[in-house]
């Protein structure tokens, strides 16, 4: 069977975006959540 | 501290299963290189099986003690849970068009773990949808329950029903009969994984925790 390397790396690429938007995602969050002007506001839990 | 620990110790742990998935693992000598796809997806599958159960644990635990703490375990398990199980199944399907010739099957395998994606998506589309955090807890913990029941329908569905996946080689009856190289190749990818897992979820608990305090 042939190697099929653009299936492979398909498959890992796009596992990489997806874990690293998350990551960044909760980064954002946090950081937002540290700022005092949120700190005072009110956040609705997810 | 303990989690910018826990985030490198993660990260060389990825390092190191990306290392054992494509230099150490040697070229399966059916598939070819293709098959390297395995060390993802079912890690992928597994930790999606742990979060899931963590959602199970932390749903029962919200219902006996009414806990806002449980509660946040089930959240923060089932957003990387979900994610996983996203991951395990592009990665199947990727992996199925040149192994099967096709990108998708109604294999109960397949079909099994689609339900079990959109089961946690609505779990947290439930989350988002009620504003009463007691109420939202509460009906969120009765789907974690009801959703882990899917957990061994997937795990088994190889064996229950004639399916084109594969049945299982690793959490089986018989011992595995992978060659030690792949095997230890996929049980390093499989800690990374748990360790990516036990990050994400400290992470999303203690924003978890922070949105509770501000909304309090």
């Amino acid at each position: 069977m042939p190697d099929n390397w653009g299936y492979v790396f398909s498959a890992y690429g796009l596992a990489a975006v997806a874990l690293l938007g998350y990551w960044r995602r909760l980064a954002g969050r946090a950081k937002r959540l540290a700022r005092p002007a949120v700190r005072a506001g009110n956040v609705r839990q997810g | 501290m303990a989690a910018r620990a826990l985030g490198w110790l993660t990260v060389l742990a990825l390092i190191a299963g990306l290392g054992a998935a494509f230099g150490w693992a040697p070229r399966e000598a059916v598939q070819g290189n293709v098959q390297r796809i395995m060390y993802l997806h079912v890690p992928a599958v597994l930790t999606a099986y742990l979060a899931f159960a963590l959602v199970f644990v932390g749903s029962v635990g919200y219902l006996l003690t009414r806990r806002a703490g449980w509660d946040r375990l089930a959240l923060a398990a089932a957003e990387p849970g979900v994610l996983f199980t996203g991951i395990t199944i592009a990665s199947g399907s990727i992996w199925g068009k040149p192994t099967w010739g096709t990108w998708w099957t109604w294999d109960a395998r397949l079909t099994s773990t689609a339900v079990l994606f959109l089961v946690y998506v609505g779990y947290l589309l439930l989350r988002g949808m009620v504003d009463e955090p007691d109420r939202r807890a509460r009906a969120a913990a009765v789907v974690g329950i009801l959703g882990a029941a899917n957990i061994p329908i997937v795990h088994f569905s190889v064996k229950w029903w004639r399916a084109l996946h594969q049945p299982s080689t690793i959490l089986g009856p018989e011992p595995s009969p992978i060659a030690a190289p792949i095997a230890a190749a996929l049980l390093i990818n499989w800690i990374a994984f748990t360790l990516l897992f036990a990050y994400l979820l400290a992470k999303r608990m203690e924003i978890a925790q922070l949105e509770d305090t501000h909304a309090g």
